[in-house]
């Protein structure tokens, strides 16, 4: 018999008028899995979520929920749980009206649906809030109750929709971790859908990269960082200094790639093989690379260049250092003073290893 | 120039327009309302009222028509302003033009076109007789009813552009969270969209009830003589009986009336909760 995942996408396809928004979507999520779908905007991560959800129908594939099918079945019908960007309390309940409301719904008795409500407050850490409005609570708040709303019918699935967007950065990071808290002691399988890399990387299992409703790539956060599918993934997640140039010579698994100015990167073993004469991208990213005043050192590539600017960051310092027409950008922990600046404006090396750089041809597919 | 002086003088003109053409007035009228033939002081007019019940019927009579008049308004009005609630930009602008477009035409013109619509001949009752529902032709005009279908006509636009505000201000997710909580379009609808528009409908309701209340043309073309409502009488009193007085005890009492029911409706309505949920 086949396997029953708790959720499964076969060839999943939605188009708005003659515009597909989404395209060949497979994907099988496992009991307890935290599954993201990560991309810019436009790129059908939400219109999936509300296929999912039930608030669009598939034009074309099969969505499995459970193992039954699902498609054409309501929302309402579904039993899952959502969180929203907007957050979408009731503003005319109170919070424990609004966490209520599902278990009304299901004719759960007065006594459990207070037990149940109750707990639910203290799992969100909120439990002084019942008999308040929404409005009478902060953005993080109103996104726990949220949450609360969500978790207290015990969904089949949770699904959060930029859950995190509408709330400042530094409450973003503390509910972030708190959702990962929750998901660790709860193991709800769970369906995030985000466009900050770092958000993905941090609470998912497994992450789907996507772009112009195509999946880009199903894998880990350490896959996806380390061997992305595709120059999108690469560049989507995180920084990266993009470099264009010519293959000049395969020797084993080493790579050196040349650039129109003549910069020579040396590059480790790629899981694509390579050619001589062909195009090609190489990509480093900026925490990779090391300044030293020196070219002495183990590192494979090692250029001259001239410091062009430093921006202090509080735990790092963003560098651009100009190398023949090409401007790299350097992330470092150690901070520069006046002193070293005006050294390196004159002149600082840029190290890296050859296991750091990725090289991908420049014509995709 | 001071701020103050600059508002004081381009809020003028406005000001003494309506200190000239309705304070002044209205006061004159009630001063009127106390006054027996000779002029002299009188509660005659207003104990009149109270003791004839004539004149309470009729006011209860305008009360009731303009009761039913917000019900029809409000019954109607809801499902246009919810489709322009969910409708795109251009098509709400399409329905807002249909909502507004009759009352470019005269209410006199558009309460003879009912006339024709409605009568004995009209081709309602031809209509219903040819597809044999009917023998004899229902009676649509000069009763209660009548006024009635007049006065819905004349005022929906205003129920339907009160509610529609209040639904637009309604977050569409909130209509997808209700729906993955389990609730079904009907229960969602009476759990989360009836109620977060109760704004619009205290607005739409006392706004419909006022202006039926004070009706005057509709009552009069469409109820005929038998449909008398307290703003007829009062015309008839000061037009044609040259009572003066009586004409303006009874506007008076009119007036007294709505601000009292409106009062008490909307303390009924804005208890704590509503006060807590829809504060500014």
């Amino acid at each position: 018999m086949a396997k029953v995942y708790d959720v499964e996408l076969r060839n999943i396809m939605k188009k708005f008028q003659n515009n597909v928004v989404v395209q060949d979507f497979n994907l099988q999520v496992e009991q307890g899995e935290f599954v993201s779908f990560l991309g810019p905007s436009g790129c059908g991560k939400t219109t999936t979520l509300n296929m999912i959800a039930g608030f669009l129908e598939p034009d074309g594939g099969d969505l499995l929920i459970k193992g039954q099918r699902m498609n054409g079945v309501p929302p309402y019908k579904r039993e899952l749980g959502m969180v929203f960007q907007t957050y979408s309390l009731f503003p005319h309940m109170t919070v424990a009206e609004n966490i209520a409301y599902g278990l009304k719904l299901r004719k759960v008795n007065k006594a459990e649906m207070k037990e149940r409500v109750d707990r639910v407050l203290s799992l969100v850490k909120l439990p002084n809030v019942a008999d308040r409005y929404p409005k009478q609570l902060s953005g993080g708040q109103r996104q726990r109750i949220a949450i609360a709303r969500a978790l207290v019918i015990e969904p089949s699935l949770l699904l959060l929709d930029e859950p995190l967007s509408n709330l400042d950065a530094k409450l973003r990071e503390e509910l972030r971790d708190e959702l990962k808290r929750l998901h660790h002691e709860i193991g709800v399988t769970t369906i995030f859908v985000t466009h900050d890399q770092e958000e993905a990387l941090s609470l998912s299992d497994r992450i789907v990269v996507l772009n112009h409703g195509f999946v880009e790539q199903i894998g880990t956060p350490l896959e996806i960082y380390n061997q992305p599918a595709s120059e999108f993934v690469h560049t989507f997640i995180g920084k990266t200094n993009r470099l264009e140039g010519e293959v000049v010579e395969v020797d084993g698994d080493r790579i050196t790639v040349q650039t129109p100015e003549g910069m020579l990167i040396h590059a480790a073993k790629q899981s694509r093989s390579f050619t001589p004469k062909q195009k090609v991208v190489a990509f480093v990213r900026p925490e990779k690379i090391v300044l030293s005043q020196t070219d002495s050192g183990d590192a494979a590539n090692k250029v001259k260049g001239n410091l062009q600017l430093a921006s202090f960051l509080g735990s790092y310092t963003e560098c651009e250092v100009k190398v023949g027409g090409q401007s790299l950008s350097v992330k470092i922990q150690k901070l520069i003073d006046k002193a070293a600046a005006q050294e390196a404006e004159k002149g600082i090396y840029c190290h890296w290893n050859a296991e750091d750089v990725l090289i991908m041809p420049t014509e995709r597919g | 120039m001071s701020r103050r002086l600059s508002i004081t003088l381009l809020t003028a003109p406005a000001l003494i327009l309506l200190l000239g053409v309705f304070l002044i007035p209205m006061l004159l009228m009630l001063l009127l309302s106390f006054q027996d033939g000779q002029q002299a002081f009188t509660l005659a007019n207003y104990s009149l009222f109270f003791q004839d019940t004539f004149y309470l019927d009729i006011l209860w009579r305008t009360i009731r028509v303009s009761l039913w008049t917000v019900l029809a308004t409000l019954v109607l009005g809801y499902p246009v302003a919810m489709f322009m609630a969910q409708a795109s930009g251009k098509m709400r602008g399409i329905v807002t033009m249909c909502v507004l477009a009759p009352h470019l035409i005269s209410v006199v013109i558009r309460n003879f076109g009912w006339v024709v619509v409605l009568g004995e001949k009209g081709w309602v009752n031809e209509m219903l007789m040819a597809m044999g529902i009917i023998e004899t032709p229902l009676r649509l005009l000069y009763n209660e009813l009548g006024v009635v279908i007049g006065l819905t006509d004349s005022f929906i636009a205003y129920m339907v552009l009160a509610l529609a505000t209040s639904l637009y201000a309604i977050d569409p997710s909130l209509n997808k969270a209700a729906s993955i909580l389990g609730a079904s379009r009907a229960r969602t609808f009476f759990s989360v969209t009836l109620p977060l528009s109760l704004p619009g409908i205290v607005a739409g309701t006392t706004l419909v009830f006022s202006l039926s209340m004070s009706a005057f043309v509709t009552p009069a073309l469409m109820g005929g003589t038998s449909v008398k409502v307290i703003p007829v009488l009062a015309y008839e009193q000061i037009m044609s009986t040259l009572n003066w007085p009586l004409g303006a005890a009874l506007a008076f009492l009119l007036l007294g009336s709505t601000i009292v029911l409106v009062s008490l409706y909307t303390k009924l309505i804005e208890n704590k909760r509503y006060k807590e949920v829809f504060a500014s």
